[in-house]
């Protein structure tokens, strides 16, 4: 009976390594982790010291950039779009995506930004994103990244008026953002069953 | 003890490789020649073998692509293939549930 189990972990493993290796296809996750790492660090840096122009730049570079490369990958593999499964975790992506650019972009127009609760709603969408992908494709690690940006979201939550609100988000983008990417990369490039 | 007939399992999938690639594909959906090879630590002449096996049964689809100008071999799992592993499981769930029933009634005890 011991075999019988062994051989279910065995194909369990399997599976969840050919997914991660579908996933891993797109270096997405890890070329938004660093862009707006970026934008965050870069946000920190002018409320702490000051900038010589205005930061709105830098965020503009740092979501049209992922953007256009999320939006070249996406048309260009359309015809092969790759399982149910992973075109269901691309839809909650991209969807989430769009929600937290539109909000952004509606908050900045009506100059609600400033209220400081944008970052924790960024930090709920992720934790949204990554709980979905790990019950859709049954990747268990990715349940603590979700955590993770849930119980960072309630520390943004809590400072959100100091400029520390950015270095937690930068900081958050980089470990559970561009850190996942890269290991669902290194690990859809190399799978070990 | 159980009325478990050995016959019933498919041959194909007994091979531990075969298995590793079949459950890899249906994860991936798709992969090419390299990622399956690293995937189940064969070697380029295994691979292949046992590749060829799944695609003669008709478990494993093949396609070929040009990257560039360097050629790319793809496999997919077929629907045959996806229901032979989904058999191949379900047979191997059959295994152990009458185990577990067993255990909890203290028969193996």
């Amino acid at each position: 009976m011991t075999d019988a189990r062994d051989d279910i972990a065995f194909i369990r493993q399997a599976i969840a390594d050919g997914r991660t290796f579908a996933l891993g296809r797109s270096p997405d996750i890890l070329v938004w982790g660093i862009a707006l790492a970026i934008g965050f660090f870069a946000n920190y840096a002018a409320l702490k010291y000051g900038a010589p122009f205005s930061i709105g730049w830098i965020w503009l570079a740092t979501l049209i950039l992922p953007w256009a490369f999320t939006l070249r990958r996406a048309f260009r593999r359309s015809h092969n779009a790759g399982s149910v499964l992973v075109q269901a975790v691309s839809a909650v992506w991209i969807g989430s995506g769009i929600f937290l650019t539109t909000l952004t972009i509606a908050a900045n127009w009506g100059d609600a930004l400033r209220e400081g609760w944008m970052n924790a709603v960024a930090a709920g969408a992720f934790g949204f994103c990554f709980f979905a992908s790990a019950s859709l494709l049954k990747l268990g690690w990715m349940r603590f990244v979700a955590a993770g940006w849930w119980l960072g979201e309630i520390g943004l939550f809590e400072i959100r008026h100091t400029a520390e609100a950015c270095l937690l988000s930068g900081v958050m983008m980089l470990l559970l953002l561009a850190g996942p990417g890269l290991y669902i990369l290194l690990r859809g490039a190399r799978t070990t069953p | 003890m159980t009325d478990y007939d050995h016959t019933s399992i498919d041959e194909l999938l007994q091979s531990r490789a075969r298995l590793a690639i079949v459950a890899f594909l249906a994860g991936a959906d798709e992969a090419d020649f390299s990622a399956v090879r690293d995937a189940t630590k064969m070697t380029d002449g295994n691979a292949s073998v046992h590749l060829r096996k799944l695609e003669d049964a008709g478990y494993v689809a093949m396609r070929k692509q040009f990257v560039g100008r360097k050629p790319q071999t793809l496999y997919a799992l077929t629907e045959t293939g996806r229901k032979a592993l989904l058999a191949y499981v379900a047979h191997l769930e059959t295994l152990i549930q009458p185990a577990q029933s067993a255990t909890s009634k203290g028969e193996l005890k």
